[in-house]
């Protein structure tokens, strides 16, 4: 069998992944906090004032890698949800439920940031503007699937429903990018382009790039983290919990 | 005009959610942990020795 092959059934055994998540996690955040900590330095400190919006455009630093990684996660536990669905995959079902906390937190960070950039440039700290909206409809759903699936005492049954929920909210996603072209909004159009042309000046790019890293590697860190808090939830009474508990009170 | 306590507080939410992100889920390792550790001593103290029964029945 293929290493690789071989690597991926393993980590289906509770255990196994317990182990892997306990390794790479603190890895996966120390080298999100690393990346972070330039992406922020640069964002505050090294690229100039925003000629019309002054310092306020600093906020955009961590707005829109947060409001990406809000529609990413999403998209991300959908596919989880999917395979978990279709193939009885555990770990996926887990997985897929620890994207849901993750998510949420980073559209409240989406929203938060969005109100509060939005005071002192809109004059409001709330309209309810398409990509708004569609937006706090996303943190509804990521609360909706955190809440159905803890209503649920069968775990598996609970990640099932949780991620029927995820399929279909999936259809959200193209709203929420596509709202400020759909309608007319008060939202900004898109300015910044991974592949293509950006509208922001190229020395402010570096940063914002950073930080689009950075929240990746600590999305990771966090994921591998509340997989394996859940993992050992669902396996509460096995003789290898119990080891390491016993071992970690030592 | 600078902003600045705008960008503070935009920041300040940034790093408070992270931080209970970072947070809750050792939290909830910690108590699977302990959990675990609790039932099994709970489970070894309510099992009796293999020949309680039967040493007491000899002394009876």
């Amino acid at each position: 069998m293929h290493p690789l092959v071989r690597w991926f059934h393993q980590l289906g055994s509770p255990p196994y992944f317990d182990r892997f998540a306990a390794r790479w996690a603190p890895w996966a955040y120390v080298l999100g906090l690393l990346v972070m900590a330039y992406g922020l330095w640069a964002a505050l400190f090294q690229v100039p004032a925003d000629y019309q919006q002054g310092d306020s455009f600093r906020i955009l630093y961590i707005h829109v890698p947060s409001a990406w990684m809000s529609m990413f996660i999403f998209g991300l536990m959908a596919f989880y949800s999917a395979i978990a669905l279709v193939w009885r995959i555990k770990l996926c079902e887990i997985l897929a439920m620890a994207c849901a906390p993750i998510g949420a937190a980073f559209t409240v960070i989406t929203l938060a940031t969005g109100s509060i950039w939005g005071k002192p440039m809109w004059g409001t700290w709330w309209d309810w503007d398409p990509r708004l909206t569609t937006e706090l409809i996303l943190l509804f759903l990521y609360l909706g699937i955190i809440g159905l699936y803890h209503a649920i005492d069968d775990r598996r049954q609970g990640a099932r429903a949780a991620g029927l929920l995820a399929i279909v909210g999936v259809a959200l996603l193209p709203v929420i990018r596509y709202s400020v072209v759909w309608w007319n909004s008060l939202h900004q159009g898109q300015t910044i382009s991974v592949f293509g042309q950006s509208q922001m000046d190229a020395s402010m790019l570096p940063p914002l790039f950073a930080m689009i890293v950075a929240t990746k590697l600590w999305f990771v860190g966090s994921l591998l983290a509340r997989a394996r808090a859940d993992n050992l939830r669902r396996e509460a009474g096995k003789d290898w919990v119990v080891r390491m508990a016993q071992e970690r009170a030592r | 005009m600078s902003y600045l306590g705008y960008v503070v507080a935009a920041y300040g939410v940034f790093f408070v959610v992270l931080l209970w992100d970072f947070v809750a889920p050792r939290i909830d390792i910690a108590r699977q942990l302990r959990a675990a550790k609790l039932r099994a001593a709970r489970t070894t103290a309510a099992r009796p020795a293999p020949d309680a029964t039967l040493s007491r029945t000899e002394s009876e």
